[in-house]
């Protein structure tokens, strides 16, 4: 091989070997950790997060994370792409799910005798009640959302809605 | 009395509360699972129950609905201990070739119902829970069919509202260009705007969200989007209430004064009412969050009525034995009329202060100016190829002037 091929390919890994190095600093990178429905972003060297629900990252939501290195969110069921930013750089896009939760609980309070019925899951839940196996009425709760119940021998059937 | 006494006296009270409490839950994830149609299909999807309660129970787990054929448990009665919080398992989806003939939506559902306790008598007491984990399955129509929906975002008087159409393409085709027309309509049935989206392509299954932005010039109430999607030439109409002013209450800020960690802390949250009426009930209720990201402390002020159109001090107290110096995340909620106003905090403690500052979430489009990292890497290819390619270009030039001297 001659010289000058050799000066070339020389050339042409050291440009390689440039951009590699300054793509491994400038990458905005963060740790990002799931939780139930709750997301905690570490910055590392990103300043915003972009969160979209679309892979084309239409109508995106951008998180500052700027002046603040550690950030906890919640975020509604659904399916998730998520991508870090700096001001050179925005990083290639990644998904992540969350699972919607049905849930419900029953609360009684002995010294009243009352019993509450709760939404304990993410979502809204259509509920059915029916007494021996007959449906008598339904309720629509949100999260957290309480309902006064009889609590006697009726059947509580809970369901995402929507 | 010393400190010692009295939060020996509160966890004595706390502990009587928790045992006049007779609780009992049940909850299962994922509450839904959507499938496309693909014929002879054969998968397990795997769903858990929840124990959240942490008691001892027997769950029956049965399949029903449309579908229930198609689907086989692989469990049916199962026994959680105190300490399981959640148990794993897995259903089979075998879809036949029959449900094709009808496109649209066909389901089954998992249902985890909780065995009630016989007393000593034999009889059952109390009401029992069950829940629902959905399997939605969609079979594709054979031409151009669409779901859609509107979502209204910061929907607050004289501010620039955006209005969201998720569209999902369910049929076989793919749509080459959609479009929305979102007309507004007052309570009263009268056209105060129309607006509309961006259009944009959608590949068969796929989902897209198409966006339009709206001045909102108008007062604070309920209004009726009448929303038209347009795709290749078809259409399909729907509308949403949306409510302008959503937010009756707004967190204005948030003082604290005398500061000393370890004592008791009494935040100060200045509360404005927008609405043109009175709202009752009104409080806060501060969560503060420790680096784990679970609830360190849960505080709620008095509750109070705050007349129309004017500004109210709400006072809650934190008690901050135990807490340590650091910054936390907090979430400041203000409950009033089943509607909430919340903001995102970060809170910087230390010995004798405590700073409060907002969190920013929302939708900008300003920020992460960066490039795409796929351009930077396109752009390094090309440069590569150019330089390669001169580098070609040379090398022949120079072997052809070689060869030309030869042959001279």
């Amino acid at each position: 091989m001659k010289s000058g091929n050799k000066t070339i390919i020389i050339l042409q890994m050291f440009f390689i070997l440039i951009v590699s190095i300054i793509l491994w600093f400038g990458y905005p990178k963060t740790d990002f950790e799931l939780n139930g429905n709750a997301v905690n972003v570490k910055s590392i060297n990103a300043n915003a997060i972009i969160i979209s629900e679309n892979p084309d990252f239409s109508n995106p939501r951008y998180l500052d994370i700027e002046n603040k290195k550690n950030l906890s969110f919640k975020l509604n069921p659904g399916i998730y792409y998520w991508k870090s930013a700096n001001n050179f750089i925005k990083g290639f896009g990644k998904k992540f799910v969350i699972n919607s939760e049905v849930g419900m609980k029953i609360e009684k309070d002995e010294e009243t005798n009352k019993s509450d019925l709760m939404n304990t899951g993410n979502i809204k839940i259509n509920i059915t009640k029916s007494e021996e196996g007959v449906l008598v009425g339904s309720v629509i709760l949100e999260p957290e959302e309480k309902q006064e119940i009889e609590n006697v021998n009726e059947e509580y059937i809970g369901g995402q809605d929507g | 009395m010393d400190n010692k006494k009295i939060e020996l006296m509160l966890l004595g009270f706390l502990l009587i509360v928790l045992l006049l409490q007779n609780v009992s839950g049940l909850g299962i994830t994922p509450g839904r699972t959507t499938i496309d149609f693909k014929d002879g299909l054969e998968k397990e999807v795997e769903f858990s129950v929840l124990n959240n309660e942490h008691k001892n129970m027997q769950v029956l787990l049965m399949v029903q609905g449309e579908l229930n054929q198609s689907v086989e448990l692989f469990d049916n009665l199962v026994d959680f201990m105190p300490s399981e919080e959640s148990k794993q398992f897995k259903y089979k989806i075998k879809l036949s070739s029959e449900i094709s003939k009808n496109p649209g939506l066909h389901t089954a559902e998992i249902v985890a119902f909780e065995i009630p306790k016989q007393t000593e008598e034999g009889t059952y007491v109390g009401a029992t829970l069950a829940v629902i984990s959905q399997i939605y399955v969609y079979v594709p129509c054979p031409g151009k069919c669409i779901d859609a929906e509107l979502n209204v975002l910061d929907a607050e008087q004289n501010s620039t509202i955006t209005f969201i159409v998720p569209i999902i393409n369910r049929g076989k085709l793919g749509i080459g260009d959609a479009r929305a027309l979102i007309d507004i309509y007052t309570g009263l049935n009268e056209k105060i705007g129309t607006i509309e989206t961006d259009s944009l392509p959608i590949e068969s299954g796929a989902r897209t969200e198409l966006s339009a932005r709206w001045f909102a010039d108008v007062n604070s109430g309920n209004y009726i989007a009448k929303v038209s999607v347009f795709y290749d030439g078809e259409s399909k109409s729907f509308e949403k209430q949306f409510s302008i002013g959503k937010n009756m209450l707004s967190i204005e800020s948030i003082l604290v004064n005398e500061f000393n960690l370890g004592e008791i802390a009494k935040l100060r949250i200045l509360i404005e009412n927008k609405w043109n009426k009175e709202l009752k009930d009104v409080f806060a209720n501060l969560v503060v969050f420790n680096h784990e990201n679970q609830v360190m402390a849960d505080i709620k002020s008095a509750t109070e009525n705050i007349p129309s159109l004017s500004k109210t001090e709400l006072v809650a107290y934190w008690d901050t034995i135990g807490v340590e110096e650091g910054e936390y995340d907090g979430k400041l909620i203000v409950k009033y009329e089943k509607k909430s106003a919340d903001k995102n905090l970060l809170l910087k403690i230390s010995e004798n202060n405590l700073d409060i500052t907002g969190v920013g979430y929302a939708i900008k489009g300003n920020q992460g100016k960066g490039i795409d990292l796929t351009m930077i890497l396109l752009i390094i290819v090309i440069i590569l190829l150019v330089v390669n390619l001169s580098w070609f270009v040379f090398f022949r030039r120079i072997m052809a002037r070689k060869n030309k001297q030869k042959s001279l």
